[in-house]
């Protein structure tokens, strides 16, 4: 999440939005955001509601759930989507720019 | 790869959701205004 906000205004720049979805309750959302000050939208699924739509999976046996990333263009498709295969495994912030520039360039 | 995962090019599913404020975010109002990165969080804890 520090990742995140660190790299918020390049997101920004680019006419993009992040949109981060957790298990955790509202209260949770709440301290955790004013802790690490985060600027971006933070959204409570604690009923799991969301992340089973997008199938976020979940390795009970080992890591719990595993981190998922997706990029949605501006007509609501999907053009880039990362399951981690583990904890450790998220993608650059450079991926992720990467993609939004190319996608700001074809809309053009 | 797990045929029941989404994919490239799929309209993405949308959802409602209450943000920290009480306010509703629906995926579907950036339509024709932003791109999205959707971030799935592993939990605080």
């Amino acid at each position: 999440m520090a990742r995140f906000r660190d790299s918020y205004s390049g997101y920004l720049e680019r006419q993009a939005e992040l949109i981060a979805v957790g298990p955790d309750g509202l209260e949770q959302f709440q301290r955790y955001w004013e802790r690490e000050k985060l600027p971006f939208i933070g959204l409570p699924d604690p009923d799991h509601t969301v992340a089973k739509l997008y199938r976020q999976e979940v390795d009970l046996l080992k890591f719990g759930r595993m981190p998922l990333n997706c990029i949605v263009d501006i007509e609501g498709r999907i053009r880039y989507i990362h399951y981690s295969a583990n904890r450790m495994d998220y993608p650059d912030t450079e991926i992720f720019f990467n993609v939004i520039d190319e996608l700001n360039a074809a809309s053009k | 790869m797990n045929s029941l995962l989404l994919q490239n090019g799929e309209l993405a599913p949308d959802f409602t959701l209450i943000d920290m404020h009480g306010d509703p975010v629906q995926l579907s109002s950036y339509r024709g205004k932003k791109t999205i990165v959707l971030s799935f969080l592993r939990g605080f804890i």
